[in-house]
C-alpha cells in the first residue's frame, strides 16, 4: 500500500488530490497543523509527502525543516503556484508540480517518483545484503583462524558460540558440550535471563535432541535433567525470556567428525533465520569439529607422555627402594653370620661352621644378584654414572687378578698373565672395567676344572685385526681405529658355537642347567656388554667345546682426547 | 675408653656394630633416628660417629653437615653408611664432610679396621 500525505490548508486542493489518490488505491491523509503533521509522520513512514506552497497558515521552509527527520525515506513533492520557490527549497525536494497539471500528469509524476524510490530501495537492500555477506565472510575467516589457534577443546567450543553469535545474532544458544574434562555440560548463551521453568523445558529439549542424534541407537552417555550441569551466560540479566521462546525460529546441528561426537548446538531467534544464516550455522559447526578432533589427539599425546613420565619415576623409585629395603636386612643377616663365624660369641663347632658358611655364601650370592639387577636397571634407565678418566688397563688386570687369586687358589687353578707392557691409557671408568674383568675372570674360575690354567691377555689391536664369529657382526662392525683388547682364556667346559651370542642375553644361564650348578645370576655378561657399549667398546667370545672358552673385550684408544675434553667441560 | 656414637634406624645393624666395636674395646652410644643422634653427638661429643644416610626426621647428610660446620664438633671423624653406591652420593658425602664411606652390605671387620685407623687399636 502506497501512503501519500499532503500538507495544505486549501480544502479544494486537499479534495482534488485526496480523490485522485483514493481512485488509485493510495492511502491519503492531510493536515496543516505542524504538531499533527510531525506526529503522523513519526508514526508512519510515508512514500510521498506533498507540500502545498500556496498555503497561508505555514511557511514551506519551516515545514521542510520540521519534517526532515521523518522523511528520509519519503519522496517530497512541492505543489508550486505564484509564490517564489527559492534555492533552499529546491535542494530539499524531489519534484515540483503546479496546480495546472492535469490529473494524468500529476499521477505520472507520482508514479515516476515511486518507481525511482523502489529501485533505490532495492539497490539499498542489495547493498545491505552485500555488506552483511562481507561481514559474515570476515567473521567466518576470523573464526577459522581462531579454531586453528587453539588445542583446548573447551576454548574451541567457546570460539564456536562466539562465532555463531557474531554471524547469527541469536537470542539463545543451547550447546551440549562433551568437551569438558569430567562430564557433559549444557552451555546457555542467552540475551535475557532464563526462568527455572524455562530452563527445565530447555533441558528436556536438549536431551531429546541429543538422543535423536543417535537415531534410536543407544546414546554413549546417559543424560538426565537433574544431573545435567548447566553454565549460563546472560547478556541482559534485567530482562527475562518468557515461554514463547519455543515459538522462535530455531536451527540444530550435531558437532561430530562422523566417528566421534563432541556435542550438539541449537540456536533460537525471534526473527527468522535466513538461508544464509542456515549455511553459516552449518559451516561454523562443521568447522569446529576437526580442530576438536586434533585437540583430542593432542590431549591423548599429553596424557600418554604424563603416563610415561610417571612410569619412569616409578622405575627409579623402585630402584632406590630395592637398593635400600633389600640391602638393609641383608646387611643384618651378614653381620650376624660374621659375628658368629668370627668366634666372638664363643667357639664354633665344625658342623655349625659348615652351615653358617653356607648361609653366608648364599647371602653374598643374594646381594650379588641384587647388585646385578640394580646395575642392569640403572644402565637401561640411563641412570648409570660413569667417571671417565685415563686408565691403565694393565693396572686393572693386576688389581682383579690379585682380588680373585684366593678364589683361584681354592680350586688350585693357575692364573697367568700375558700383557703388552706398552699399552696406551684408555678413557674409561676404572671401577666399571674392574667389574667387567672380575666377572669374566670369576666365570672362568667357575667353569674351569681344578688344576687347570686361566690366562689373562692384553694387546693393542686395530679394529681390522680383530677376528670374531659372524654372530657378533652387529656389535663389532662399528669398531674403527685402535683398541686395547683384553682376553680371558680358560680350560673349562666351553660354549657351543650357536650359544655364543646367547651368552650375553639376560638370564642366559637359566636355560643351561650345567652352568646353573655353578651358581651366578646370569646377569654378569649382559651387564658387561652394556658397560662396554657405554665405553664405545665391545665384548665377544670364541670357544672349543670341552677345551675352553676365550672371552675378549675391547676399549677404544682414539677417543681419548675427545672424551677428555668432554669430561673436563663437565667438571 | 674411646666413645663411638652409632646412628642408624636399623636396630639390627646398630646392634651388630655395637657388639663388634664393644668386643674390640670401644664404648658405644646408640641412636635410632637423626634427631636423637644429633642431640647425643652434641651432648657426649664422641671420638667417632658412625652415621646412616637414610633415616627418619633428619638424614645423615644433614647431621654430618651440621656437625662439620661447627668448630666444636668438626674434628669428630664421621663414617657414613649408605645403601647406595652411586658416585654422586659419595660426592655429596665429601661436601657434607663425611670422612669415610661404607656401602651396605658392609663387612663388620672392615668397619672395625676403619674405626681403628682413626682411634687406634684398643686394649
Amino acid at each position: 500500500m502506497i501512503r501519500i500525505f499532503m500538507i495544505s490548508d486549501r480544502n479544494n486542493i486537499i479534495e482534488r488530490f485526496g480523490s485522485l489518490c483514493r481512485e488509485n488505491s493510495y492511502t491519503f491523509d492531510s493536515s496543516s497543523d505542524i504538531k499533527i503533521i510531525t506526529e503522523l509522520l513519526e508514526a508512519e513512514i510515508q512514500d510521498i509527502v506533498l507540500i502545498d506552497n500556496e498555503s497561508d497558515s505555514f511557511v514551506t521552509k519551516d515545514i521542510l525543516k520540521n519534517i526532515k527527520p521523518f522523511c528520509e525515506n519519503s519522496i517530497l513533492i512541492l505543489l508550486a503556484g505564484k509564490k517564489e520557490v527559492d534555492k533552499e527549497i529546491h535542494k530539499s525536494i524531489n519534484s515540483i508540480i503546479t496546480e495546472d497539471f492535469t490529473d494524468t500528469l500529476v499521477l505520472s509524476v507520482l508514479n515516476i517518483n515511486l518507481r525511482a524510490k523502489n529501485s533505490l530501495n532495492k539497490l539499498a537492500d542489495t547493498n545491505k545484503d552485500l555488506a552483511a555477506s562481507l561481514y559474515r565472510q570476515n567473521t567466518l575467516y576470523g573464526i577459522s583462524s581462531q579454531f586453528a589457534s587453539s588445542l583446548n577443546r573447551e576454548r574451541l567450543i567457546e570460539f564456536m558460540i562466539e562465532g555463531l553469535d557474531k554471524t547469527l545474532s541469536f537470542s539463545l544458544a543451547c550447546t551440549l558440550s562433551f568437551c569438558s574434562e569430567e562430564e557433559p555440560v549444557l552451555l546457555l548463551n542467552s540475551l535475557y535471563e532464563i526462568s527455572d521453568e524455562l530452563l527445565n523445558a530447555i533441558k528436556v529439549r536438549v536431551i531429546y535432541n541429543y538422543n535423536s542424534v543417535f537415531e534410536g541407537q543407544e546414546a554413549p552417555f546417559k543424560l538426565d535433567t537433574d544431573s545435567l550441569k548447566v553454565i549460563k551466560y546472560v547478556k541482559y540479566p534485567a530482562n527475562r525470556f518468557n515461554f514463547t521462546l519455543f515459538r522462535f525460529d530455531n536451527m540444530f546441528a550435531a558437532i561430530t567428525t562422523g566417528d566421534t561426537f563432541y556435542g550438539c548446538v541449537e540456536v533460537f531467534k525471534e526473527n527468522h533465520f535466513s538461508t544464509e544464516d542456515s549455511k553459516c550455522f552449518q559451516t561454523i559447526v562443521q568447522q569446529v569439529s576437526l580442530p576438536l578432533k586434533n585437540a583430542a589427539l593432542y590431549q591423548e599425546i599429553i596424557e600418554t607422555n604424563k603416563k610415561l613420565e610417571r612410569l619412569e619415576k616409578l622405575k627409579s623409585e623402585f630402584i632406590s627402594i630395592v637398593s635400600h629395603e633389600l640391602r638393609t636386612p641383608l646387611t643384618s643377616i651378614k653381620n650376624s653370620l660374621d659375628i658368629l663365624l668370627s668366634g666372638r660369641c664363643g667357639e664354633v663347632t665344625e658342623n655349625a661352621e659348615k652351615f653358617l658358611s653356607m648361609a653366608k655364601r648364599n647371602v653374598t650370592r643374594l646381594s650379588g644378584i641384587i647388585n646385578d639387577l640394580l646395575d642392569l636397571s640403572k644402565i637401561e634407565a640411563g641412570k648409570m654414572d660413569f667417571q671417565f678418566k685415563p686408565v691403565s688397563v694393565n693396572t686393572v688386570i693386576d688389581y682383579v687378578k690379585s682380588a680373585l687369586s684366593g678364589l683361584a687358589k681354592e680350586k688350585s687353578l693357575e692364573l697367568a698373565t700375558d700383557v703388552n707392557e706398552n699399552l696406551p691409557e684408555v678413557m674409561a671408568d676404572s671401577q666399571r672395567l674392574e667389574q667387567v674383568l672380575t666377572n669374566l675372570l670369576s666365570n672362568a674360575i667357575k667353569f674351569t676344572p681344578e688344576g687347570k690354567k686361566i690366562t689373562i691377555r692384553s694387546e693393542l689391536k686395530n679394529a681390522s685385526e680383530i677376528k670374531y664369529h659372524p654372530c657378533f657382526e652387529e656389535s663389532m662392525k662399528n669398531l674403527i681405529g685402535d683398541y686395547v683388547v683384553v682376553s680371558v682364556e680358560d680350560e673349562g667346559i666351553g660354549i657351543a658355537e650357536n650359544e655364543y651370542s646367547h651368552a650375553f642375553d639376560k638370564f642366559a644361564q637359566i636355560e643351561n642347567s650345567l652352568s646353573r650348578k655353578a651358581g651366578g645370576t646370569g646377569l654378569g655378561l649382559p651387564i658387561a656388554k652394556q658397560l662396554l657399549e657405554a665405553h664405545n667398546g665391545a665384548i665377544w667370545c670364541d670357544s672349543i667345546i670341552n677345551k675352553g672358552s676365550n672371552f675378549h673385550f675391547a676399549i677404544p684408544v682414539e677417543t681419548i682426547s675427545a672424551r677428555q675434553k668432554e669430561t673436563l667441560s663437565i667438571s | 675408653m674411646k666413645n663411638i656414637l652409632i646412628v642408624d634406624d636399623e636396630q639390627d645393624i646398630v646392634e651388630s656394630l655395637k657388639f663388634v666395636l664393644e668386643t674390640a674395646g670401644f664404648n658405644c652410644y646408640t641412636a635410632f633416628d637423626g634427631e636423637e643422634g644429633l642431640r647425643l653427638a652434641k651432648e657426649i661429643i664422641p671420638d667417632l660417629i658412625i652415621l646412616d644416610v637414610m633415616m627418619p626426621k633428619i638424614n645423615g647428610y644433614k647431621i654430618s653437615r651440621l656437625l662439620k660446620y661447627d668448630s666444636k664438633y668438626k674434628n669428630i671423624p664421621i663414617l657414613m653408611i649408605t645403601a647406595r653406591s652411586q658416585e654422586e652420593d659419595k660426592l655429596i658425602g665429601e661436601e657434607t664432610g663425611a670422612d669415610e664411606y661404607i656401602t651396605k652390605p658392609f663387612d663388620l671387620d672392615d668397619v672395625l679396621k676403619q674405626v681403628e685407623n682413626y682411634l687406634g687399636k684398643q686394649n
